[in-house]
């Protein structure tokens, strides 16, 4: 039960500690194609509640 | 930290562009269509809008049942494999469904727009909802009971491997489901993670009495023709923020044949024995039933092609907030009692 909590955790918190971690997120949607259509990436857009 | 930029996760992260969205308001909601009592919930695409497949998922089980970084790298991975069909001529995008937004619902404009909230994803999933009981187009099997859970046909995935079968049971194992075994395509729409294959499932008619599940099995592709229960989309939506659920605050178990018989009861009826009586029936006044009772009838209709239960038949033919009378059978005696529905509210 501990591993399980401690996994949703993780995930909850990703955006909490990208930036930490190095890695750019965007906030914006209209922003982000833009950017994957300019330098030619996939987009990996996360969906979430508004903490 | 999660995904260290120099880590395995970190290196395949930094090959996309990453966004993060929290507001709903002028997205694309058909096409960035899915279940909204998802905590989570991730796509990859290109930036043509073309989507390569989805992340995330869950059931009854908890928010977290299929979130899992290791599960989340093979994504990952496979997202960047396509990529590379797409921009070598050798990926076909899906068919892109017609375009929605939240401000075609004017409940949802009314309730968060106007008023300058956010507009969150759980509650498009329920005004959306609220709108097709309001114009008739509500379809319960498949918008009330959105995503059936798997398992319910045998399904138990090793969830750090993605789609891959840690044990099969029931109906997928007897269609020849193995341990090992890793789902490709739902009749015929390939799948790469779970929230693809729970998305693809859920688009089966509810009245499909089978379902063409294909398997990579040691490299080669294997067609497994599973058979569908009655009721098969039936799961539990407790955990689920939805209006439009009548909740009777009772739960039953079907009699068998023969205590229908002794008690000449219809033996295609959904006669069913109260297992469980929420606190909220009393708190609420909802209704007086007792564990033991014998509800035979609501509102004097004791079968239904889809109900196996009375409080399924109520769920699915009654709107939350109606009241309904239930035939019971007490000790031996027969009477009737009121049951009263209730509306559930969920906005902040």
């Amino acid at each position: 039960m501990h591993f399980r909590i401690a996994i949703a955790a993780a995930f909850l918190t990703a955006a909490a500690t990208a930036q930490e971690d190095g890695l750019h997120w965007l906030d914006s949607y209209k922003t982000a194609i833009e950017e994957a259509r300019k330098t030619g990436k996939p987009l990996f857009l996360e969906f979430r509640c508004e903490p | 930290m999660l995904s260290p930029k120099d880590s395995p996760r970190g290196k395949l992260m930094s090959q996309y562009v990453l966004a993060r969205v929290v507001r709903m308001d002028n997205i694309d909601i058909g096409l960035f269509d899915y279940d909204r009592n998802n905590t989570l919930y991730f796509f990859l695409l290109n930036g043509d809008e073309e989507i390569y497949m989805r992340y995330g998922g869950r059931d009854a089980t908890g928010p977290d049942a299929y979130l899992n970084l290791a599960s989340l790298e093979i994504a990952l991975e496979r997202g960047l494999e396509l990529h590379r069909k797409k921009q070598a001529g050798e990926w076909k995008p899906p068919a892109r469904p017609s375009p929605d937004f939240a401000k075609n619902y004017p409940l949802l404009v009314e309730r968060t727009i106007a008023r300058n909230q956010c507009v969150e994803c759980h509650l498009i999933g329920d005004f959306q909802n609220q709108h097709r009981e309001l114009d008739g187009t509500l379809d319960k099997l498949k918008h009330l009971y959105r995503s059936p859970d798997i398992k319910t046909i045998g399904i138990q995935l090793d969830v750090p491997k993605g789609l891959a079968i840690k044990e099969a049971k029931g109906a997928a194992a007897a269609a020849g489901m193995k341990p090992g075994d890793r789902i490709a395509a739902v009749d015929g729409t390939p799948v790469w993670t779970f929230a693809d294959l729970q998305h693809r499932y859920d688009q089966v008619e509810r009245k499909a009495e089978r379902v063409r599940f294909t398997v990579d099995r040691d490299g080669k592709p294997v067609d497994l023709d599973i058979a569908l229960a009655p009721r098969w989309w039936l799961s539990d939506i407790r955990y689920k923020q939805l209006t439009i659920d009548p909740r009777p605050y009772f739960e039953s178990r079907p009699l068998d044949a023969a205590a229908k018989a002794k008690l000449g009861l219809d033996p295609a009826g959904f006669a069913s024995e109260v297992r469980h009586v929420d606190m909220f029936a009393q708190v609420m006044k909802s209704n007086e039933l007792k564990v033991g009772d014998i509800v035979t009838a609501v509102d004097g209709t004791v079968k239904d092609e889809m109900a196996d239960t009375p409080e399924l038949y109520i769920k699915l033919r009654r709107k939350a907030g109606d009241s309904v009378t239930v035939d019971v059978i007490r000790d031996g005696k027969r009477m009737r009692m009121p049951v009263k529905t209730f509306r559930m509210s969920f906005r902040k």
